[in-house]
């Protein structure tokens, strides 16, 4: 019916170096569409990445994914700029805090989604380490966390609860996704086009406070024994 | 090949013995390709647990006993015997319960099983066996087997969930033979044992063709009259049938309503209890007899199923996943549909399963679950329900939000559908389909219905805000709130509450004349229910009306007259009172006017239609901002 218009909006990779890497080395490129490469062995300095350091553009907005293992936010990243309505630039980083060098090229983000896979460990603690680098005023509608393999049964019980304390602890909203089907990824993708839009400010009439205010969940769950005595 | 296998003697060596592990080879291809014939599952299975070549061999022959059709039962009785001898390493006196768990369907006849069933409890003292026992138990039991069993010996072993899933079945049977207390909800009682062959099962079967049972997927009984002979003859062969011992007619042989009817009294349920989901003469039996022991058995079956497909799948891929879960799901939607109320596994899944829901998976057959559970306490309902429906509704697309309301909507018709029907004055007997019976007073049902509409209504106002007055999430608002005004006249529930400004507005001033059109009619209906329930108020004293919703009825109603008919929109103590300096700015001329019926957007169709029919178009005078 509609032919498909071309993605407005562009994915840039940023690598973020982890303090105990020194010297210098090129990290390659994974997919062609990536713009901005890291060169430099630089210590990444600790400036708190900020929500308001820049202007907004123009009926656009950026969203930030981080992933310690890099899977999904490929994936994640390609439907999020087949968004017609208005541009998505995505940018993919692997943890925070994000290199120095490239503060000046850097747009203001509007939202950060930290996307945890929930049966590996790693991936936890990686985001857990990189919450703390954010700005504090981010937390005010402008951090999310995505959650895969929830229903998984190799995911222990008591990781998930950490993940739900965390984000109720911090008011974030907390996704779902199904990464192993398209249907999944686009389910995700427009979950997160939904808080993109209100963080970006294109709703009239809601903010990022007011939508975070109604998403926030509590962090005790006691499900397994409903008991109606 | 397998004669090879009978005729070696004992203590022949397995290492270095080249022919064995050949006939091995070709004995475990044939396994996973196409499955053993009953004959060999019985030459392998005594192979294996007489030890004749060892320990090794055991647990290897075990793990490729992939049957194709059936399992005799013979063989099974066989090795449960030289279980007993004890010469079997205990991981593999495991894996044997656990295989034979996993064919259980597939044994032919379980009659010699149930003989030796003494026997088999005699295993459940020793405790790395115990769950397993425990379980095979718990499919073997009747109420014959309750009664010849020493419950002594169950008792200090503590209150594993296993052992609690088992107590509770013989309390169904027999009460007056256990005496501690059963909590009406046990915690994952028996966990899934089929992972080593469960893939390869599967596999097999599906080779095999659609007519044979799956190992999860539950075989559905068809529904088909018969040829006249069957029926008149059946008493006679249900006799004949070895199985049956003369008394009970096992339900998988009925075919039609007469023949439930005329064995009603006499009806054996099949070991595999999901199998009766598909076959509505199965329901119906079971929905009359209301036989708690099958209920525990179905109820028990089918959360552990549901659990094992969503809550606690492996990293299968999604498309298998589905394939099977979808029909399952709406096999299982259909059966509540049929009975008219939901299970309560059913309920306790979708609680687990709405906290790990990403919105979009199986939506419809979620929603339609969902719409069935029964009431939920107003002390629950917001931390197992609101809360993480919350989640999901203001993060998720203009189709979920609306599919949503949906869902709510069909659970509230639901919900005072089950109270008009079962309401004894005061004090309400609410028993659902398990073993649990829930007492709720009058006002419990009230609380709990008053949270709901609540809960509704502050979704639709902010839904209706986020996604700027949508007109598709509109009807679905104002679908529920004409289940909402009707309350008290359909439904006999002394309650009425209206809808919050946050829908009447954007109803008000919507730009399609359906919406407008259907708030007037939810307002008279509103009105009539009021009228009626202020007579029955003066007549009986027992139905009190909240003052509180009656002000805000003639608020709303006195707005909308003025709007439409009145010409006088935006008057003070009209609830929208925008300053009249603010208004002039605007240079809408007469905007007291703006929204009667003449000019009212939505009906500006009506208005050019009208023009059409008498004058032409160019006659039209058009005044003000149009």
């Amino acid at each position: 019916m509609t032919s498909r218009l071309p993605p407005r909006g562009n994915v840039t990779t940023s690598y973020a170096h982890s303090e105990k890497k020194r010297d210098g080395s090129t990290v390659p490129a994974t997919s062609p569409s990536v713009r901005a490469r890291v060169r430099g062995a630089e210590r990444s300095s600790m400036a708190p990445l900020r929500p308001l350091s820049r202007l907004p553009g123009l009926n656009s907005a950026n969203v930030l994914l981080v992933e310690s293992e890099e899977q999904f936010q490929q994936r994640l990243a390609d439907r999020l700029v087949e968004e017609t309505t208005f541009t998505v630039n995505v940018r993919l980083a692997k943890s925070l805090p994000l290199p120095v060098e490239n503060e000046e090229s850097r747009p203001r983000i509007d939202l950060v989604v930290f996307i945890i896979n929930l049966t590996s460990e790693l991936s936890l603690q990686s985001a857990e380490a990189s919450v703390k680098c954010l700005d504090h005023r981010y937390f005010l509608g402008k951090v999310s966390f995505m959650v895969t393999n929830a229903r998984n049964v190799a995911a222990p019980g008591e990781r998930l609860d950490a993940v739900r304390k965390l984000a109720a602890s911090l008011h974030c909203a907390l996704l779902f996704a199904e990464d192993q089907t398209p249907d999944g990824v686009t389910n995700a993708t427009e979950r997160l086009l939904t808080i993109l839009k209100v963080a970006a400010g294109l709703v009239p009439m809601t903010t990022a406070l007011y939508l975070s205010n109604l998403t926030r969940g509590t962090a005790l769950r006691d499900i397994d024994q409903p008991s109606f005595d | 090949m397998l004669t090879d296998f009978t005729q070696l003697e004992a203590g022949t060596p397995v290492n270095g013995n080249d022919e064995v592990e050949r006939n091995m080879v070709l004995v475990e291809k044939l396994a996973y390709s196409k499955g053993l014939s009953p004959e060999a599952i019985s030459i392998m299975l005594e192979f294996a647990m007489s030890l004749r070549m060892g320990t090794s061999l055991c647990a290897r022959v075990l793990k490729c006993l992939i049957p194709a059709t059936l399992v005799p039962q013979e063989a099974v009785v066989r090795a449960v015997v030289w279980l007993s001898v004890g010469k079997i390493p205990v991981s593999t006196q495991i894996l044997f319960i656990k295989w034979v768990l996993t064919v259980f369907d597939m044994i032919d006849a379980k009659d010699q099983l149930r003989a030796v069933y003494g026997f088999i409890f005699n295993f459940v003292t020793e405790e790395n066996l115990c769950p397993f026992i425990c379980h095979l138990l718990y499919l073997l039991t009747r109420k014959e087997s309750v009664v010849s069993c020493s419950m002594l010996i169950l008792f200090p072993q503590g209150r594993q969930p296993f052992l609690l899933s088992l107590l509770s079945l013989y309390k169904v049977f027999c009460p007056e033979m256990v005496m501690l207390s059963i909590p009406s909800r046990i915690k994952s009682g028996f966990r899934n044992h089929n992972m080593p062959w469960k893939s390869a099962l599967i596999a097999v079967q599906k080779g095999a063709g659609p007519h044979v049972a799956a190992g999860i997927s539950p075989a559905s009984t068809t529904i088909k009259t018969n040829p006249r002979k069957r029926v008149w003859g059946f008493s006679k062969e249900a006799q004949t049938e070895p199985s049956s011992c003369g008394k009970v007619v096992p339900l998988v042989q009925l075919h039609s309503f007469a023949q439930l009817l005329e064995n009603m009294h006499r009806i054996e349920l099949p070991a595999q209890m999901g199998s009766l989901l598909g076959s509505s003469l199965a329901l119906q039996y079971l929905d009359c007899v209301q036989d708690e022991s099958a209920l525990l058995r179905l109820n028990f079956w089918l959360g552990y199923a549901l659990h094992e497909e969503f809550l606690f799948c492996g990293d299968r891929g999604a498309s298998q996943n589905s394939q099977e879960a979808l029909p399952f799901l709406d096999r299982l939607l259909s059966t509540q549909h049929f009975l008219q109320e939901g299970f309560s596994c059913s309920e306790a899944f979708l609680y687990k399963f709405l906290n790990v829901w990403d919105g979009s998976l199986l939506r419809p057959q979620i929603l339609g679950l969902l719409s069935n559970i029964p009431v939920v306490p107003s002390a629950q309902i917001r931390q197992l329900l609101f809360e993480p429906l919350m989640q999901l509704f203001f993060t998720s697309s203009l189709f979920f939000k609306c599919g949503l309301m949906e869902c709510l909507n069909n659970m509230l018709l639901k919900w005072l559908t089950w109270h008009s029907v079962y309401a004894l004055e005061d004090d309400l007997d609410i028993s659902l389909n398990s073993h649990t019976s829930i007492n709720m007073t009058l006002s419990g049902f009230k609380d709990s219905v008053m949270e709901l509409v609540d809960f509704v209504g502050r979704l639709a106002s902010l839904g209706l805000q986020l996604e700027g007055c949508h007109s598709l999430l509109l009807s679905f608002v104002l679908d529920f709130y004409e289940t909402v005004c009707d309350m008290f006249m359909k439904y006999g529930l002394p309650l009425v509450v209206m809808p919050p400004p946050g829908v009447f507005y954007p109803a008000l001033f919507a730009t399609d004349p359906v919406s407008v059109d259907r708030l007037a009619y939810i307002m008279h209906r509103y009105k009539v229910n009021f009228t009626s329930a202020k007579s029955q108020e003066e007549l009986t004293k027992a139905f009190h009306i909240s003052r509180q919703m009656v002000r805000e009825f003639n608020h709303y109603i006195i707005v909308m007259v003025n709007c439409l008919w009145n010409s006088k929109m935006f008057q003070l103590d009209m609830g929208l009172s925008l300053g009249e300096d603010l208004l002039l700015k605007s240079k809408v001329p007469q905007y007291w006017a703006s929204f009667d019926l003449v000019h009212h957007p939505a009906f500006m169709s009506y208005a050019v239609d009208f023009h059409h029919r008498d004058m032409d178009l160019n006659s039209i005078k058009v005044r003000g901002h149009f």
